[in-house]
């Protein structure tokens, strides 16, 4: 039964993870945002929802919607300054903006609904779990499960309808570094960057919310650059600028980061070396991926058009 | 349809325009050429929105547009390709024509999701066209190749295909033959012609292949750091003293315009 329940966590996991690197792929694969604060939107879709549903009493869906509409709107805002910086200076100020999220929840200790949300250094707990009262202990967290299936599944619909249409087009042509044929193509690459930066922190932001209903505790330092990494090893590893690839990265990154718990049975190493090595691990998968799989375990895919000669029509498997 | 008052830009201590102005007419294809480093390039960087101007004025149909972000002049219907032909790596070529085409539904987040129909149609439209002209550049084969993988030449063909797309009012040409074999640079001459006369469009272009400039140009400009030193029709241009002491410093006229004996 044990064993049984770790799946069923393990399931969850993915899912929530898997909409993180869906929306790091759509910066990152896609546009080439290099962002490395995807734990940022996370973090902040966490504590929106805590406080909506804990402290103000209200519905487990208007958490959702208020966590994924408030961390879509700190994606843009943070893009307004910094659409116009080159890709490694991005990389900088969207980790420092993760950091600025988690200090700013870490410090501002506020009590709000009576003492139910008291924020600060050691957390919140309490988180109450979506429409848990319908359900046996042992049925929920299936029912948990196909919440945040059907969750994924929105993400993954919605992004990749985004990224094959010609919304997307122009998102792949920012990425290959040609901001100036974009724009020479009446293209508003500042736009494009803020509008691609609301859209994954609004996903972001979903995945955040899920985590928090599922643990019922959430802290600040749930929340270090470390989990961004993680996310950017599912996208890397994954197949970046391929959404496929982004979910069954997230599958396997998350295999790697929980087989230590059961490998202690068969490796004479202690439980807790192993868990240290968990991340050796990530990271040696990273380096063989990386030079016998450049471009990941599933590569992007190339739209082909098949158009016959001296003729209008039209066939094949192709996007919009 | 485009006019040029006194522009100044400078790199530091150089000076690349230097009190530039012309005019460019409606339904012309005029010649921008001058020695390397004349300021020709600079020149359309500054008239795209590329670069800013340190002073001067810029007018597009009567529209002041010095100050305006590249996209928006762009939009206004001044269409350009770039000297190293841009070419996104990891897009098709047919991606990359299907960029092209300006103001298009599908780019806005909401139409991708609600108008799915109109966008479908637009493409379909799109590729019609995206076909006549990949066959006009002889692309049609490598459609699904990424642009990345084309050589220099055909890049520079896949950058005029896009402007064709893209369909402005102005096209700025940035050495549309250099890299471009022999036999094709005819039929691209033949095709820049047939824009100006068929679809009405206007051409400002940079060359250095002189049997191109005096073969399709009404009126050629001439550049020489940073300072128009010349103006005239291609035939003028060929005898004036200025222009062949700045451009040839020293060899003869016939070699500059060999070429040209055909036309």
């Amino acid at each position: 039964m044990g064993f049984f329940n770790f799946l069923i966590y393990l399931a969850i996991m993915m899912g929530i993870y898997g909409i993180l690197s869906l929306s790091l792929n759509l910066q990152y694969g896609f546009t080439g945002l290099a962002n490395f604060g995807q734990v940022g939107f996370f973090c902040l879709g966490a504590y929106i929802t805590t406080i909506i549903t804990l402290a103000f009493g209200m519905p487990f869906i208007l958490g959702l919607f208020g966590s994924m509409a408030i961390a879509g709107l700190f994606g843009y805002i943070i893009a307004i300054p910094t659409a116009d910086l080159r890709e490694d200076y991005w990389a900088i100020v969207t980790l420092a903006s993760a950091e600025i999220v988690r200090m700013f929840f870490l410090n501002e200790d506020w009590v709000v609904g009576g003492g139910v949300y008291r924020g600060g250094a050691f957390g919140v707990g309490g988180i109450p779990q979506p429409f848990k009262s319908h359900f046996s202990a042992q049925a929920y967290p299936f029912f948990y499960f196909a919440i945040v299936l059907v969750c994924l599944l929105a993400a993954y619909l919605i992004i990749n309808k985004l990224t094959r249409s010609p919304f997307g087009r122009v998102l792949k042509s920012i990425r290959e570094g040609e901001d100036r044929l974009a724009q020479a193509m009446g293209k508003d690459v500042k736009g494009f960057r803020l509008k691609t930066m609301a859209v994954g922190g609004m996903f972001g932001g979903l995945a955040g919310c899920l985590w928090a209903h599922y643990y019922g505790f959430i802290s600040p330092n749930q929340f270090l650059p470390l989990e961004t990494f993680i996310v950017w090893a599912m996208v890397i590893v994954g197949g970046k600028g391929n959404n496929r690839g982004s979910v069954f990265g997230a599958v396997i990154i998350i295999i790697f980061y929980h087989s230590t718990r059961y490998l202690k049975d068969y490796i004479p190493i202690e439980e807790v070396t192993l868990a240290s090595l968990r991340m050796v691990a990530i990271g040696i998968l990273i380096v063989i991926v990386m030079l016998f799989m450049k471009e990941g375990i599933i590569k992007e895919k190339k739209p082909i058009y098949s158009m016959v000669p001296n003729s209008d029509h039209v066939k094949g498997n192709r996007p919009l | 349809m485009l006019r040029v008052i006194d522009l100044y830009k400078s790199f530091g201590g150089i000076q690349a325009l230097a009190g530039v102005s012309f005019d460019v007419e409606r339904g012309s294809i005029t010649g921008l050429i001058g020695p390397n480093g004349s300021g020709k390039s600079t020149c359309f960087n500054v008239i795209s929105g590329f670069y800013a101007k340190d002073s001067g004025e810029i007018y597009f149909q009567g529209k002041r547009i010095e100050n305006l972000e590249p996209f928006q002049i762009a939009r206004l219907g001044i269409g350009r390709t770039f000297q190293i032909a841009e070419a996104p790596e990891k897009m098709t070529v047919m991606e990359n024509l299907l960029l092209a085409p300006k103001a298009q539904t599908g780019e806005s987040i909401f139409n991708v999701f609600f108008r799915s129909s109109r966008i479908k149609q637009e493409t379909e439209e799109h590729l019609k066209k995206i076909v006549s002209i990949l066959k006009l550049v002889q692309l049609y084969d490598l459609r699904n190749e990424y642009a990345g993988n084309l050589s220099g030449g055909q890049r520079k063909l896949l950058s005029l295909a896009r402007i064709l797309l893209f369909d402005p009012y102005l096209i700025l040409l940035d050495e549309p033959t250099a890299g471009v074999n022999p036999t094709l640079i005819n039929d691209l001459m033949v095709a820049i012609k047939r824009l100006r006369d068929e679809r009405g469009k206007t051409i400002l272009l940079v060359e250095h292949n002189m049997r191109v400039i005096s073969r399709i140009c009404d009126k050629v400009i001439v550049l020489d750091s940073g300072i128009k030193i010349a103006e005239g029709t291609p035939r003028e241009i060929q005898n004036n003293e200025k222009v062949l002491e700045a451009y040839l410093s020293g060899s003869s006229k016939k070699q500059l315009f060999h070429e040209d004996t055909g036309s």
